[in-house]
């Protein structure tokens, strides 16, 4: 998968240990005055480091002009964090798209934020915005022990540290025994944010409802890299595809596949995987410039941009035009 | 050393594919199966005679130049093995070294068996159909087996009706285990595959695969930690090799080869050379047991895929992101330009 629209290069301020196999990145922009374009709380980034491309939330001020990140080194993951810990170092320069919002922060009168372990990252965007707008609100924290508990050290340095509650599953305080009170109880102005573990969000989402909350109070943003994946990769700008054999254009909307676009309008596509990991989708493109975003072709066959693959890439070009 | 490379009698191969995979090296025999006596084998629809004369293996074609009887069926004597039919005799090299109804006669030299070259490694017979005789034996490499404090088994052979192709597939499959392996080592309750990436290497390609799934036997005591996550390390070497090397909890290891030699198209032996850095002290026995069951496992879904060849064209089967390692595989095997295999 590519970096999704625009890019721009940001030079690796500095790197500090925020928990046990967790990286603190400051990202600033490579001119010392420049700023990095400012953020919503709850944004995200996508960072390129070598082939590999991984999205990443902000966690510091939205608007300072630079972008703090938080990195977990997984172990099962694709070798993203791997390569981010192990190569980085201060004074880099990386590739970084514009920040984007999947996880945007609705002000309501109060504000319940509930993170869990890396999940923390976007809340700590909120409660940087939250703070500053003097809105109530309050941050709970879940994590196994201290050692494992990310940006601890960074959140007693900021102003809204008195908010956090940090729960530790070490000293029995997990997520399934230590919930808020307030959760509780509905509370028709409470807005509710939930970010960490699939399980954790389960257990929330399960509690809250079963507490009499309306399904729009919660928010909650899921850290995998499936559902990462699926989310987006077929966002972008729209742009138009045309059949070569029969002329007919088509517009390819945001969030739609140029497959799903062709099978709609009656036109026959071999589709295997539907996620750009298999090749059975490969078509030769005939003009326009594609947006590989499959991990199918190599380097040398993106760049010589002939074929691609119509499950999820995309259009650097208004059209493109498909040998069909 | 064969002149030109023929395709076998009967070949149930695409006669194409057949000549690629013809330039590996696959095991044919155990080490220890190999004796005096001449021994029958196939390799890619080619019947074989493997024997020992003076130490040295002989590798040929089953057949007496003579009038055509495999001389699997004769006999042999550590000096030579001698035909079923006629008594012809055959030596080092394959050379024939007596034709016991003219033994004073000249012997014609179309009567020396056409041979291939014989490597012993792992414990089994290594040999390669359309063998250079300048290239050197690329036999795959097998994680630990060299190292003194690894003990080094040789579990018996396994019969598979089926492709090997199909067969290491099924090997380098990691989402199979909670529903497949349910009487060796699988959890029917851990049935979710963590993301993973297959890698590009010069023969092939490998993949770290981590995970919850334990690999003690069911019924084991679990010696690992709670919450262990444990490292399958894959290695697969194109066509039908491929190593796993298993990071036990306290750096335990058990490296295992899963050498699928394609006795023909639809018949494979597979041949696993294990060595582990444990229990080292145990019978074997017990792992020649679990193997057992595990490939037994394995077994009988591979022999029902259909079709029964491995379908290289990704638009044939779906592909799920646990499959990463299939289509990895498939991909490298299009690489050396193989098509269809055979027609199921």
């Amino acid at each position: 998968m590519d970096i999704q629209g625009t890019t721009m290069p940001a030079v690796v301020h500095a790197l500090t240990r925020a928990a046990t196999d967790t990286l603190l990145i400051e990202l600033r922009h490579p001119d010392a005055a420049g700023r990095l374009p400012a953020a919503q709380p709850g944004d995200h980034i996508d960072v390129r480091l070598g082939k590999f491309v991984r999205q990443y939330s902000l966690c510091g001020p939205a608007t300072d002009g630079r972008y703090l990140i938080c990195v977990k080194r997984e172990r099962g993951g694709r070798g993203g964090s791997s390569a981010l810990h192990e190569e980085l170092r201060v004074a880099d320069t990386v590739q970084v798209s514009a920040p984007r919002s999947k996880f945007p922060l609705v002000r309501g009168e109060r504000t319940l934020l509930l993170g869990a372990g890396i999940g923390i990252t976007p809340l700590l965007a909120m409660a940087e915005a939250l703070w500053d707008d003097g809105a109530a609100f309050d941050l709970w924290f879940y994590a196994p022990d201290r050692g494992r508990a990310p940006l601890i050290e960074y959140i007693a340095t900021r102003p809204y540290a008195e908010r956090v509650h940090l729960r530790l599953s070490s000293v029995g305080q997990s997520a399934r025994t230590a919930l808020p009170d307030s959760l509780d109880r509905a509370d028709p102005d409470t807005q509710i944010y939930v970010c960490g573990p699939t399980g954790f969000m389960e257990h929330v989402r399960s509690h809250v409802r079963a507490a009499g909350w309306a399904d729009e109070q919660l928010h909650q943003e899921t850290f995998s890299l499936n559902a990462e994946a699926a989310a987006g990769l077929v966002t972008g700008d729209e742009f138009t595809v045309r059949v070569a054999s029969s002329g007919e254009a088509y517009q390819v909307p945001s969030g739609t596949s140029i497959a799903d676009v062709l099978r709609f309008n009656g036109v026959d596509v071999e589709l295997s995987c539907e996620q750009g990991i298999c090749g059975a989708c490969l078509i030769p493109v005939l003009a326009g410039t594609p947006d590989h975003r499959d991990e199918v072709l190599s380097e040398a066959e993106r760049a010589a941009n002939d074929q691609m693959t119509i499950c999820c890439s995309r259009a650097r070009t208004a059209e493109l035009t498909l040998d069909l | 050393m064969p002149a030109a490379l023929t395709i076998p009698r009967e070949c149930t191969f695409d006669p194409d594919d057949w000549r690629i995979i013809a330039r590996y090296w696959y095991p044919i025999a155990l080490a220890t199966e190999v004796g005096e006596a001449p021994l029958g084998v196939k390799l890619l629809d080619q019947p074989l005679v493997v024997y020992r004369v003076d130490g040295e293996t002989v590798i040929a074609d089953d057949i007496c130049p003579h009038r055509g009887v495999p001389l699997s069926l004769g006999t042999g004597d550590g000096r030579g093995i001698g035909c079923a039919y006629h008594g012809f005799r055959f030596g080092s090299q394959g050379r024939c070294v007596d034709v016991p109804a003219h033994p004073q006669a000249k012997i014609p030299s179309r009567l020396n068996l056409r041979t291939y070259p014989a490597v012993e490694r792992y414990g089994l017979i290594w040999t390669c159909l359309a063998a250079d005789a300048e290239t050197e034996p690329e036999i795959p490499s097998h994680p630990h087996w060299d190292e003194a404090e690894f003990q080094r088994i040789n579990c018996p052979w396994i019969d598979i009706a089926a492709f090997a192709g199909r067969q290491v597939e099924g090997f380098l499959d990691v989402a199979h285990f909670s529903f497949v392996h349910l009487k060796s080592f699988g959890n029917p309750d851990n049935t979710v595959v963590p993301d993973y990436a297959a890698v590009p290497t010069d023969d092939g390609f490998e993949v770290e695969y981590w995970s919850s799934v334990s690999n003690y036997p069911i019924g084991v005591v679990d010696r690992g930690e709670p919450g262990f996550q444990w490292l399958r390390h894959f290695r697969l070497h194109v066509p039908f090799t491929a190593t796993l090397v298993v990071h036990f909890p306290d750096g335990a290891r058990l490296s295992i080869m899963n050498a699928a030699s394609p006795v023909s198209a639809r018949m494979t032996r597979m041949f696993a050379p294990i060595c582990r850095n444990f229990d080292t002290d145990q019978p074997v026995q017990a792992v020649y047991d679990f193997n057992r069951i595990v490939f037994e496992e394995d077994r009988a879904i591979v022999e029902v895929q259909k079709p029964e060849n491995l379908p290289l064209d990704p638009k044939l089967e779906v592909h799920v992101p646990a499959d990463r390692s299939s289509i990895a595989y498939r991909k490298a095997l299009r690489g050396l330009g193989l098509g269809s295999f055979f027609t199921a």
